[in-house]
């Protein structure tokens, strides 16, 4: 594996930066996705056309306040012949070929251009601290979902890493082959240190995965467990609004056929004893569950939205864990793969047979 | 069941008059066992305990046992009653009679939503309160603790607004019981004022249903109820700070894009508010999303947008939809998972919308809401 070499003098931000700008002035790409800084200090994704816009974009905000697969899917689709540069994190870009396989945003016209990710810092703890930045060497100024991340690099189609001396540009598709050699870039730099010190920060993160996946597992087993986690649950959606996968637009739970009369409301009450409104809080989890597990980035986004603060994404991390072990399947990976839902295979899953 | 008032909701009428023995939140509870046991009542609506400490839910009681964990107006509105209420009655209607325990404000919504036909009053009897305010539900959750609802509740004896309350509690001047409400419980009076605790009976169903009940002295008595007068007036005195945008509330397009830059486009505003039960939002159909050619010509002709794109779009319109009937509850402030302050701007978009086309949201189920009313010669003012 090779890659091109830095600018010895830029930080990853301004190389980043930098790509952006020379994509978009080569006539390369006809815009470029990238995160904003508005004026009031937030983050939002911006879809830019004119170089001179790029000055307020930030590659490495120290939040996550929208999924960037979600962006990207709300317009990269469609007859025109265009070609977009997405700068997104390794989850996003994940994010971004379930989308596709989903048929949700076209892949073709996507050049997704991802760095080594720090992971962020929780978006409430950045709300009341703007100051705050992520810092991959100190796991508790980030949010869970991230300190357990092992996907943390080596996404999309060209990936930035600063370890290596100076840092690397790594192309990891043809595209990505392309699009360095359409700016001039010479892919001739080994990649060895950003190899070792990927294996090393997975080697470390795969252990406390396990132990967050365990401690999950222990806290809210079983249908009472769910009751429980869920007991704060204010029924806001926001997690599934947010989530990247979650795209139908009439989701399940919304639908006619979820409403009950009174009587069943009441029915349901005298065989317990008493009932919650809304009824149907553990049928929408698990069902949402059910329903995105497999294509799950573990992005963090829902966790990141939920007004109750309970922790649903390392839930669902816990879960797609073990839904795409049985598949034995990668979300976010072999972009031109199938999903599992969507392949039937005449030998499999027996251990579920009678 | 019988009419109740006579439509204004600063004039709620009183039939009877419960006085408990001793007040505390255990003589309602008695009132709701008497219900279930002696007043063959199917069933009882209210907040409740979940299995978690500091985490209620709303919930029908069937079993006396389990009113144990009722916990009948706590300050605090995980899920807005209307919508709640909304779910149960929306499909047909209970067998028998279920008694509610809704704030002010979510009885209004629930008026409103009964007038777009999205829920019904039959076989509920109503039980309402004069309502001190609720504490932001990520407070609650957040600052968890006795000492919290402590000085929630000491505040509330003063007989002043709670620091700790919503803001939107903070400037709410509706805060006793609209039309069709059977009881009212006093929850918060003046500071001089000795009737906390005490029941208004606004029905014949209300009066025969505390009739023998034992921990309650009944009094036959007619009036008015009225609000106490200094909450009133602190009240209204936050509200038209809000209203003069004294309290830098966003307003205006650019100040809205502003604000709005933190949205993380969560919905969470829409999906708890008790009035949006649209099944499919029009902010999610192909008439007004923004299509993908669109964000590209945007994108081309200004140099850059935003995306997602529709923002500060699903915004005002949400606002149009519903600011004639927002009864200003707040849930949509409290959902919000970047804080901000979308009740505000809704009520003061609402309180003007009302003003202008004379409409009172949630006082009656009587009043026309004015976009189903056609009217030849209205509105001459905004004319040309």
């Amino acid at each position: 594996m090779k890659g091109a070499r830095m600018s010895p003098d830029l930080s990853l931000r301004d190389e980043l930066r930098n790509l952006a700008a020379a994509s978009l002035s080569s006539g390369f790409c006809t815009s470029v996705m990238m995160p904003v800084r508005t004026d009031s200090g937030d983050y939002i994704w911006s879809l830019i056309t004119d170089p001179v816009k790029l000055s307020g974009a930030d590659p490495l905000p120290p939040v996550m306040t929208v999924n960037g697969a979600k962006a990207l899917s709300s317009f990269a689709r469609g007859r025109e012949a265009d070609r977009i540069l997405a700068f997104l994190r390794p989850c996003e870009a994940r994010a971004a070929v379930e989308l596709s396989k989903l048929e949700q945003l076209d892949q073709e016209k996507v050049f997704m251009v991802t760095m080594d990710c720090t992971g962020a810092v929780p978006l409430r703890d950045w709300l009341e601290n703007r100051e705050l930045e992520p810092d991959i060497s100190s796991p508790s100024s980030l949010r869970p979902l991230c300190r357990q991340c092992v996907s943390f690099t080596g996404e999309g189609d060209i990936c930035l890493t600063d370890h290596g001396d100076p840092g690397i540009l790594i192309p990891l598709t043809d595209k990505g082959v392309s699009l360095l050699e359409a700016l001039d870039y010479e892919i001739t730099e080994d990649c060895d240190a950003w190899k070792a010190w990927t294996a090393e920060l997975v080697r470390e993160r795969d252990v406390s995965a396990a132990a967050g996946r365990a401690e999950m597992s222990t806290a809210y087993a079983g249908l009472d467990g769910l009751a429980k986690l869920f007991s704060g649950c204010i029924g806001c959606r926001s997690c599934r609004t947010v989530c990247p996968i979650c795209y139908c637009r009439l989701c399940f739970i919304d639908m006619k056929d979820r409403r009950f009369p009174a009587s069943d409301h009441l029915r349901r009450s005298e065989r317990a004893g008493a009932s919650r409104l809304s009824s149907n809080t553990l049928l929408f989890h698990i069902g949402r569950m059910a329903h995105m597990s497999l294509s799950c980035v573990s992005c963090g986004m829902c966790e990141d939205a939920c007004p109750s603060d309970i922790p649903i994404g390392r839930l669902v991390g816990m879960v797609s864990e073990r839904t795409t072990d049985l598949f034995d399947y990668r979300a976010g990976g072999d972009r031109g793969g199938l999903l599992p839902l969507n392949t039937f295979e005449k030998d499999e899953l027996h251990e579920f047979e009678d | 069941m019988s009419s109740r008032t006579d439509g204004n909701r600063d004039s709620l009428k009183y039939s009877g008059v419960l006085t408990p023995d001793t007040a505390s939140s255990e003589s309602l509870k008695d009132l709701l066992h008497h219900l279930l046991n002696e007043g063959g009542f199917q069933a009882v609506f209210t907040l409740r305990k979940t299995p978690v400490a500091g985490r209620f839910c709303y919930s029908l009681i069937s079993d006396p046992a389990l009113l144990s964990e009722a916990v009948p107006f706590h300050p605090v509105m995980p899920v807005q009653g209307a919508r709640a209420l909304t779910e149960l009655t929306r499909d047909g209607i209970p067998e028998g009679i279920v008694a509610v325990l809704l704030r002010p404000c979510e009885l209004r919504a629930f008026i409103e939503n009964v007038k777009q036909v999205q829920g019904a009053f039959d076989n509920l009897m109503v039980i309402s309160c004069i309502c001190p305010g609720v504490i932001p539900a990520a407070r609650h959750i957040r600052e968890a603790g006795k000492e919290l609802l402590k000085r929630f509740e000491s505040s509330v004896a003063e007989g002043t607004i709670p620091e700790d309350a919503r803001a939107a509690c903070s400037y709410c001047t509706d805060f006793t019981p609209p039309a069709h409400t059977d009881m009212t419980v006093v929850l918060a009076g003046d500071s001089a004022s000795a009737e906390v605790g005490t029941i208004y009976l606004h029905s014949e169903l209300a009066i025969s249903s505390a009739e023998a009940l034992n921990s309650y002295r009944i009094e036959i008595s007619t009036g008015e109820l009225r609000p106490p007068e200094s909450l009133i007036r602190a009240r209204r005195s936050n509200l038209s700070l809000l209203l003069s945008g004294k309290e830098d509330t966003p307003y205006g397009l650019s100040s809205l894009v502003d604000v709005f830059s933190a949205c993380i486009g969560c919905r969470g505003c829409r999906e708890v508010c008790p009035l949006c039960h649209c099944i499919i939002c029009d902010y999610e159909t192909d008439r007004t999303r923004y299509s993908p050619s669109l964000v590209k010509k945007l994108a081309r002709t200004k140099g850059a947008v935003r995306v997602p794109s529709g923002t500060v779009q699903f915004q005002i319109g949400r606002m149009v939809h519903i600011s004639a009937s927002c009864v200003s509850c707040g849930q949509c402030s409290d959902a919000c998972p970047v804080g901000i302050p979308v009740a505000d701007i809704f009520a003061r978009a609402g309180r003007s919308v009302q003003e202008t086309l004379g409409y009172r949201p949630g006082a009656n189920l009587e009043e026309t809401p004015p976009m189903a009313a056609y009217q030849v010669n209205e509105l001459e003012s905004i004319t040309d």
